[in-house]
């Protein structure tokens, strides 16, 4: 339990009176003064596709706040909130089908119910799907916790023509139950209102201990009298009649935790149950569970006699067909593709012009103003601002792809795609999930590495990350196209397909190798929901993404910045080198060439480029800008007022705006964008081509995009696999093998380039 | 005969899970219970997985985790 020491704020005080706290009507008004209000903990359980996101979303609204569970990638909500004088904390449970102890999102809602212990559970039952929902419930009894039940979708259930006899499940499982529909808002005042009237006297709303037949009650009698006897700390520390039956179903983390593996006591009290009904207990105990359930939903649950086709099924038929399945499945991934990246690019590139114009100018001009030494506005301007500039241009990324993706698993088709690509995916040992991570890759890998938490699986969601940096990413493309237009302007097409074809199968390779190593044993199980479609609500996807990308923008930002002016200090320190060679980066720079020689590219400028590639791939063409070519004296051009550049910025972002529209509907009409913009960038480098003429073979040269192509991508996706997974294990071994497929591919391409006599 | 030799539109009741462990439990937690009638919906387009309607509500699964569940056909 948590006591919370809450200063009374505005919001307390204008609402009615608490009479656990005369203090608060006594004082003054207007005073802020620390009461000690005792919150409500209420867990919130329930099946997945419940509705329960939704409810939770609708209830809390802003006031959730996302994190993680400790030491997992599953998804925490909590929220802390007033209603009608009371403190509320809702604890937001993972969605599970039961409370075994096989999956991360089973375990972490029973460890919370059994060692927290709240005050109460919310249970959202699935109206629609009422005996499945009640399995979870039946175990939830078992807790001796008060229950309130959220008869969730019961506009869509009385809409199919069920009848729930509410008052029913009530009498039967002793507990309150408020119909309810998230989407529509409707029933949620009351379910509150019913969650506080039960807190107000929680002892006399203790669930039914619902009978599990004779044999398992008379075990379960047994149990109490032999634990009473040598284990009586142990009746306090558990819910007991969930420790009795846990340990009549020979729940293995349950006996664990009681230290009664393998007791004889044990054995004696459950030897009468397996001689009758054999060995296999766990299957007993589900099938008892079960069939509470099914009792229970005959009781209740009126359906009339012939069900009409519903949209889900005539929905499934066109889109899992045999023949238009996959092709329908391609279009609505091309679509997503397209979206997330088109719609974000042109406010990134707005936020980039931003940072680097009118804010850079403006830091330059104040840090004139107090005459600050020139390495000062260097690390403001280049390290600094940059720095921020560097992770606020994901921002628009990471909103769009998780808007879609909070969309693809809302609306239900999220399965269906897991569905359709299942056997495909499973083949290279990933999931049928995995296919959106990977193809988000293409466009960029950060939102794809935090794409992979659409996957269940510890193990699917990790082999996926580690593969996802194989995929080609946008800004990889730049250092191509310089390379191609340099050495190969006649095969440009087919260089670029060779690229992007090298990642896909070496993808396929490693899944290979990881499936034989690291993750060696069974393959995680696919049996999966296909739920009904259903149409997300708004807020639910805006809160949702909101959420997330501010979670981005916090926690992987602090680090991005730090990293960015680690860099910054590598580029420019030693204060004034007149030659970059002497900039620490190209100390490094020279330190590391020989190891390059074997790939062709052994010197202290491609290896600086590189190193100074791993801050974002972008930079490898604007370093090797820097390095190659010799500066010469740039006229600086008049730089515009920095009111002049903020009235700009304003019309700018309209622009992005537009833009961005125009990108969506020009997804639906079949045209590139970005084609000819490509070609103004790569003629500006037309120095640089000729320098790299002269320092590069073609071979060595597409040794060296080999080597771009799949070294590590960037800090920023280093940084999302850490931050996504909460652990530096899977950023190491996928910086690790990174490492080795770039030097290996590259050396093989250099030297059997020459080998074969291309020239070396 | 098992679950996933029955072809879309055909329904079995089953007589056995064959399954162990987690599978077995998480199947079981799922709905799929001895006495049930299972009715096979769609295959995958590329043939596995596939989808079955279980206790009014649909279920997908791969080929290889349906045969362990054996099933006698029903009308």
């Amino acid at each position: 339990m948590t006591v919370e020491n809450t200063p009374t704020g505005n919001l307390a005080e204008e609402q009615a009176a608490i009479p656990a706290v005369p203090e608060a009507e006594a004082a003054p008004k207007g005073v802020l003064h620390p009461v000690e209000k005792r919150a409500l903990t209420v867990a919130v359980a329930g099946n997945p596709n419940a509705g329960k996101s939704t409810l939770i979303n609708a209830i809390a609204g802003s006031r959730l706040h996302v994190g993680n569970w400790p030491g997992v990638t599953v998804e925490k909500k909590e929220a802390s909130f007033d209603y009608q004088g009371t403190r509320i904390r809702l604890v937001d449970l993972p969605g599970t089908y039961s409370l075994s102890p096989y999956t991360q999102e089973e375990i972490i809602a029973r460890d919370y119910l059994v060692n927290e212990r709240p005050d109460l559970i919310i249970n959202v039952v699935d109206a629609t799907n009422l005996e499945r929902n009640l399995y979870l419930t039946v175990q939830l009894l078992e807790l001796g916790i008060p229950v309130v039940m959220a008869l969730n979708m019961s506009d869509e259930a009385a809409a199919k023509g069920y009848r729930i006899d509410v008052a029913g499940i009530e009498k039967m499982m002793g507990i309150k139950v408020i119909a309810t529909s998230a989407t529509k808002k409707s029933g949620l005042d009351e379910l509150l209102q019913g969650t506080i009237a039960t807190a107000a006297d929680l002892k006399g709303h203790l669930p039914h201990q619902l009978n599990y037949g004779t044999d398992i009650e008379a075990a379960s009698g047994f149990l109490t009298g032999a634990l009473n006897s040598s284990h009586p700390a142990l009746l306090e520390r558990f819910p007991q009649r969930w420790l009795l039956l846990k340990l009549i179903e020979g729940d293995s983390h349950v006996q664990q935790e009681a230290g009664l593996i393998d007791a004889a006591m044990l054995e004696e009290a459950l030897h009468h149950l397996k001689t009758a009904h054999g060995e296999d207990l766990e299957s007993l105990m589900a099938e008892v569970r079960y069939g509470l359930a099914t009792g229970l939903t005959r009781e209740v649950l009126q359906k009339p006699e012939l069900a009409k086709a519903e949209l889900t099924e005539k929905i499934d038929r066109i889109v899992l067909h045999r023949f238009f399945g996959i092709p329908i499945f391609l279009a609505a991934m091309w679509i997503m593709f397209k979206l997330t990246f088109d719609v974000s690019k042109p406010f990134a590139d707005w936020i980039s012009a931003m940072i680097s114009g009118p804010f850079k100018h403006l830091a330059e001009a104040l840090l004139g103003m107090i005459h600050a030494p020139d390495w000062t506005v260097s690390l403001v301007t280049d390290g600094i601002i940059a720095g921020t500039g560097n992770v606020l241009v994901f921002v628009p990324m990471i909103f769009a792809m998780m808007f879609f993706i909070t969309f693809l698993e809302g609306s239900g088709y999220m399965a269906r795609a897991a569905f359709v690509m299942d056997r495909a995916m499973h083949s290279i040992g990933l999931h049928g999930k995995s296919f959106i991570p990977m193809l988000l890759g293409f466009g960029c890998n950060v939102p794809a590495i935090y794409a992979t938490r659409t996957l269940e699986n510890p193990r699917d969601k990790a082999l996926t990350a580690l593969l996802v940096p194989l995929m080609s990413c946008g800004a990889r493309l730049p250092v191509y196209v310089v390379f191609i237009g340099a050495f190969f302007p006649a095969h440009g097409g087919s260089v670029l397909w060779s690229l992007y074809m090298m990642g896909i199968l070496l993808a396929i390779v490693m899944g290979f190798i990881f499936k034989k190593t690291i993750f060696k044993g069974e393959a995680p199980m696919f049996i999966m929901e296909l739920p009904p479609y259903r149409m997300p609500s708004l807020r639910s996807l805006m809160i949702h993404t909101w959420e997330k990308g501010k979670h981005f923008l916090i926690k992987a930002g602090t680090y991005i910045l730090a990293v960015s002016i680690m860099v910054w200090f590598l580029l420019n320190l030693p204060w004034g080198v007149e030659h970059k060679k002497d900039s620490y980066l190209g100390q490094v720079g020279s330190f590391v060439a020989p190891t390059l020689a074997p790939l062709g590219f052994g010197t202290w400028e491609a290896s600086s480029s590189l190193i100074a590639g791993l801050v974002a791939k972008e930079i490898v063409v604007g370093t090797m800008g820097e390095i190659y070519v010799k500066k010469e004296a740039t006229k600086e051009a008049a730089k515009p007022s920095v009111s002049a550049e903020l009235k700009e910025a304003g019309t700018s972002l309209m622009k992005a705006a537009q833009l961005s529209v125009s990108n969506v509907t020009s997804t639906f009409g079949f045209t590139s964008l970005s084609a000819s913009e490509d070609a103004d960038k790569t003629a500006e480098r037309s120095p640089l081509r000729e320098e790299l003429k002269k320092q590069f073979t073609p071979v060595s040269a597409y040794a060296f995009i080999v080597f771009v192509l799949l070294y590590m991508p960037c800090v920023v996706a280093a940084v999302a696999m850490v931050h996504e997974f909460g652990t530096w294990k899977w950023f190491g071994i996928a910086f690790g093998y990174q490492m080795v497929l770039a030097w290996g591919m590259a050396c093989i391409v250099y030297q059997g380039g020459r080998l074969l006599g291309l020239g070396g | 005969m098992n679950l996933a030799k029955l072809k879309p539109g055909e329904k079995g009741r089953i007589t056995a899970i064959g399954a162990i462990g987690p599978l077995k439990r998480r199947l079981m937690d799922m709905g799929v219970l001895v006495g049930e009638v299972v009715k096979v919906v769609k295959v995958a387009p590329m043939g596995d997985p596939i989808e079955v309607f279980i206790k009014s509500y649909n279920l997908s699964l791969r080929k290889n985790e349906a045969e362990g569940i054996a099933v006698e056909v029903v009308g």
